[in-house]
């Protein structure tokens, strides 16, 4: 794990030294070692604020979304883990983001925690996490401290993880992973699955009800770059209304779902900023199962694939 | 008969979302043919099914249709050569999603009519209408 952090530093510095890029996004410590934020360096010598643990779980790509780099020409150094690398090449096969500005630091992963699992473990804030091997120790600021193993405590989509391994990278760092065997899995539907039309109503009614309309699920979306233009957002033609009720919220979410329809690897960005926990990643997750099952499509797995909803197949089987 | 009576037994209302170069010319054709068909949908003609965003479904069930039906030229007859290819793919994970999104499968349908197909489309709108009708209008539902 440090010999992967010692990498990324050591690419980043050579990227900044070298002016290969403007500056180097990748993850730093947050406002305690329980938890790790982004991070823009600059210059050569603030290398050494990077960090790689399985804390860094947000998807860097989110700053290249379409008009976001600033300044517009700079060149960016990027680290992507398997899942971010896929929305990224979903961005460059629509021809989103400019490959020949970016350097591409890609690390094979094992599985980010999820923050949440950990905190549900104490009554206290969680203020320092460390990791040795599989153990994970976590300590409260009152000083309670659990050991517990690292796979109860990673995202429910790390596990059966299709893609550890980025698609898309300039430069590789860290060991490679086995590939995944077999068919890709889509953990956590089967419960959702099973309700009836009602059931999956009032469940999707109870969680809607209490969306705040913050849209930083949209904003945190790598693949969702419409900004000014997004229909969610429009009051004239008024699609979406920006009443914040459970019908509105949503078709708002609703919206989110389709568009990204393509492009959405299920890196489950937008189920971890949502203030208000609404379970975004049964519909996103549910949707890339459907459209496995449709067309045996993947997002973002292949720079030269065109996205699915771009391209069609005179013979596509599809029933009416 | 008190409202809550009244608003189960109401007629369902349907919208067709048709395109202007196939279906709506079909459905037009069946209306001179004066074949009978049902009175509750309304028609709301579109350049292509090309053009139809998912979310135009979606918005007639949040603003309180019962079923929506999206019909285009058979694949192959587009009359811009491939919009109902694009079409074809979008409406069929629509489709599959509604279900989970708690619009039952049947309010839902997608279907190719051509302009000569009069009698075709009065049996494809007598049939859904029938079937909406069957399910009965939708209330109380989160979209």
């Amino acid at each position: 794990m440090s010999s992967t952090q010692d990498a990324i530093r050591e690419a980043a510095k050579n990227a900044l030294a070298s002016g290969r890029v403007d500056y180097f996004i990748g993850w730093t410590q947050g406002h305690t070692p329980s938890e790790a934020i982004p991070a823009f360096i600059r210059r050569p010598e603030e290398v050494d604020r990077l960090i790689w643990s399985p804390l860094c779980h947000h998807n860097l790509v989110t700053f290249l979304k379409r008009k976001m780099p600033d300044p517009p020409e700079s060149r960016i150094g990027v680290c992507v883990k398997g899942c971010d690398s896929r929305t990224l090449v979903a961005l460059l096969q629509e021809g989103l983001v400019d490959r020949e500005r970016l350097y591409v630091v890609g690390i094979p992963c094992a599985g980010v925690i999820d923050k949440r699992l950990v905190d549900a473990l104490f009554t206290d804030e969680v203020t320092e996490i460390d990791f040795e091997g599989d153990l994970v120790t976590a300590r409260t600021r009152m000083g309670e401290s659990k050991e517990f193993a690292l796979a109860d405590v990673l995202l429910d989509q790390c596990g059966g993880c299709y893609s550890p391994n980025p698609r898309y990278a300039d430069e590789l760092v860290g060991d490679t992973l086995p590939e995944s065997q077999g068919k890709p899995q889509f953990p956590g539907l089967e419960e959702f699955e099973a309700l009836d039309s009602a059931a999956k109503d009032a469940l999707l009614a109870e969680a809607f009800s209490t969306c705040i309309r913050c849209f930083a699920c949209i904003n945190v979306c790598p693949v969702c770059y419409c900004w000014d233009q997004c229909v969610n957002r429009s009051r004239r033609p008024a699609l979406v209304g920006q009443k914040v009720d459970t019908k509105e919220n949503t078709l708002f979410q609703m919206v989110h779902m389709f568009h990204v329809a393509g492009r959405c690897p299920s890196c489950g960005a937008c189920d971890r900023a949502c203030p208000v926990q609404i379970p975004l990643y049964l519909l996103h997750r549910k949707m890339n199962k459907e459209l496995y099952e449709m067309l045996g499509f993947m997002a973002g797995m292949d720079v030269d694939e065109k996205p699915v909803f771009q391209t069609f197949r005179i013979d596509d089987v599809l029933g009416e | 008969m008190t409202a809550q009576t009244e608003t189960r037994t109401r007629p369902v209302k349907v919208i067709a979302i048709v395109c202007n170069w196939c279906s709506y010319a079909g459905a037009d054709g069946a209306g001179t043919a004066r074949l009978k068909q049902p009175y509750n949908f309304r028609v709301l003609r579109v350049p292509c099914t090309g053009r139809i965003d998912p979310l135009l479904a979606l918005k007639a069930f949040q603003k309180g249709a019962d079923g929506v039906l999206i019909s285009g030229c058979h694949p192959g007859d587009c009359h811009y050569s491939e919009g109902n290819y694009y079409a074809r793919r979008k409406f069929e994970l629509l489709d599959r999603m509604l279900p989970h999104l708690g619009v039952e499968s049947q309010r839902f349908k997608y279907t190719w009519v051509s302009a000569s197909e009069a009698a075709r489309w009065q049996s494809v709108i007598t049939e859904f209408v029938g079937h909406v009708q069957e399910l009965g209008p939708r209330e109380g539902r989160a979209l």
